[in-house]
């Protein structure tokens, strides 16, 4: 085990951003132009997770599909679910994501369960559904894998959603380990920052965690219609998930470094 | 050997996985008592009115709270509740730690749970316990830190605590599991008295690597494979050595996956 890794959110806490402190070549690149309107109309985003409640208020009724990682013998098959979240934690990102582009599409991917307790086929095989199959083309994963069996599958998976356009939006582990896909270069990696607001984000030059954003004390939806304040840095990865979201709805050319760049310009350390 | 006597053996032995058995659990001593104190620890270091320690059961696929410290962690040891389910089964088996600073906002947070214990706290501080790529269990700490609550470097040091359970929980692992092993063995024994060697063997091995369970780890399984490999070639041990030699070198090597600093 990888005991001695930095916590990804070290970089992003209160008393350790001065190395962040850089201004890039982004004179002409501010959030109004990034984020057009900012409602990502015409866009779907994939919710990689516990599932999501689609009857939830901070849902806006905006769900889709929603499919869930079954097993099938040695096999893992993508079917149809009931909107449903086994645990709250979906239905969090979801609301997170709804709040940021409201008109955007959302589809839920559940490969947590009973039947699969978050095994590492069921993620891959729920991973490739949503880069080949959703239609999104912004897939945030608030979960990674931590085992080495798992990273060339994964590390493939990042590369077919980079190549076919689709940028995945990944959680760094709290717990300071080596995670897969959080930590491939083509993703989007994010980590929690410890200041109050939803609208900050550090973009950090030293990867591999590239962003640190809002994933301290937030006010998020749950399970069963309700609302919890929670910490993590997978509530920080849907609001990096939700402004790519805005610049891919306002850029919809844009290639997902492309993506990655603006985020990083339009980041609270690079104006 | 007769047969009167390989029975008396065979009785002997069973005695012996009898007692084992029950000496472990009257005494499960070093790995509890150390991960209570784990537990004791946390408590005091987050200022937390409990902190839990519960271990995944296979058999069952739950989680089982093993060990619990401070004013109100008394009552939980014993709970059992679905690895797959709640804020303790979400991080069970996702990995991904979770605090949850105000769960009194959702009314059908396992409440029922909570209040089997006697005490309903309003924040949770939820790590996993890992053993290598494996889930074994979950560390949970409540109502710490006062009215400021967790905080994101918390995250960071419930999991040191995190990895000291594991420690303590694979160190224990061995002894417990060659408990089982004898006991099962013996029971596959009773059930098919007229087994012969290699009947014997073959069961031995398939009780052996379900010990495993699915937690990854798979110690069984190469514990078994060296085993089988000594009876079928004994000369060629060296050779084992160095294939396993050669795996180790391979597994060392992915220092680019480390990103040490």
């Amino acid at each position: 085990m990888t005991n001695d890794l930095p916590a990804w959110s070290e970089p992003f806490a209160t008393g350790n951003r001065d190395h962040l402190g850089r201004r890039g070549p982004w004179g002409a690149v501010d959030r109004s132009w990034a984020f057009g309107d900012g409602t990502g109309r015409g866009l779907r985003i994939a919710i990689v997770d516990s599932g999501v409640e689609a009857s939830h208020p901070a849902v806006g009724g905006r769900l889709v599909t929603s499919v869930a990682v079954e097993r099938m013998g040695e096999d893992w098959s993508v079917v149809e679910t009931d909107p449903l979240d086994v645990v709250g934690h979906g239905t969090a990102s979801a609301g997170i994501i709804h709040a940021l582009v409201p008109e955007a599409e959302l589809v839920s991917i559940r490969v947590l369960g009973p039947d699969n307790r978050g095994n590492g086929g069921a993620f891959a095989a729920g991973l490739q559904w949503a880069v080949e199959a959703s239609g999104a083309s912004v897939v945030n994963l608030s979960l990674s894998s931590r085992s080495d069996a798992w990273f060339a599958p994964f590390h493939e998976l990042a590369d077919l959603a980079y190549f076919r356009n689709v940028l995945l939006v990944c959680a760094a582990n709290n717990v300071s380990v080596a995670s897969y896909p959080s930590l491939f270069a083509s993703v989007v990696s994010v980590a929690a920052h410890d200041v109050p607001d939803a609208a900050t984000w550090f973009y950090n030059p030293e990867p591999p965690v590239e962003f640190g954003a809002y994933g301290l004390n937030v006010d998020v939806a749950w399970r069963g219609g309700t609302r919890m304040v929670v910490t993590g840095n997978s509530f920080a990865a849907p609001h990096i998930a939700g402004y790519a979201a805005r610049i891919r709805g306002a850029h919809p050319g844009l290639t997902p470094f492309e993506t990655k760049s603006i985020l990083a310009a339009t980041a609270d350390n690079a104006r | 050997m007769s047969e009167a006597r390989e029975a008396a053996i065979l009785q002997a032995l069973e005695a012996v996985a009898a007692r084992a058995a029950a000496a472990g659990r009257l005494e499960p001593a070093g790995g509890e008592s150390v991960l209570q104190s784990v537990a004791d620890a946390a408590v005091a270091v987050f200022d937390a009115v409990a902190a839990s320690i519960a271990l995944h059961d296979p058999a069952m696929d739950r989680l089982v709270i093993r060990v619990a410290g401070g004013p109100a962690g008394a009552g939980a040891v014993g709970l059992a509740f679905p690895s797959s389910e709640g804020i303790a089964g979400y991080v069970f088996t996702t990995g991904q730690p979770l605090v949850v600073s105000d769960v009194s906002a959702d009314p059908r947070f396992d409440r029922a749970t909570a209040e089997t214990t006697g005490y309903v706290p309003r924040s949770i501080l939820a790590v996993p316990i890992l053993a290598g790529d494996a889930s074994i269990g979950v560390l949970e700490v409540l109502d710490g830190r006062g009215q400021a609550g967790f905080g994101l470097r918390d995250l960071d040091l419930a999991s040191a605590f995190g990895r000291q359970a594991a420690a303590v929980v694979l160190a224990g692992r061995v002894e417990r599991d060659v408990t089982e092993l004898l006991r099962l063995t013996l029971a596959r024994l009773a059930e098919d008295p007229d087994a012969d060697g290699a009947a014997l063997d073959a069961a031995v091995s398939a009780i052996a690597v379900g010990l495993d369970g699915d937690d990854g780890a798979g110690l069984w399984a190469l514990a078994d494979a060296v085993a089988r490999a000594r009876l079928a070639a004994p000369d060629q041990v060296s050779l084992v050595v160095e294939i396993l030699d050669a795996l180790a070198r391979r597994g060392a090597r992915p220092a680019a996956r480390t990103f040490r600093r």
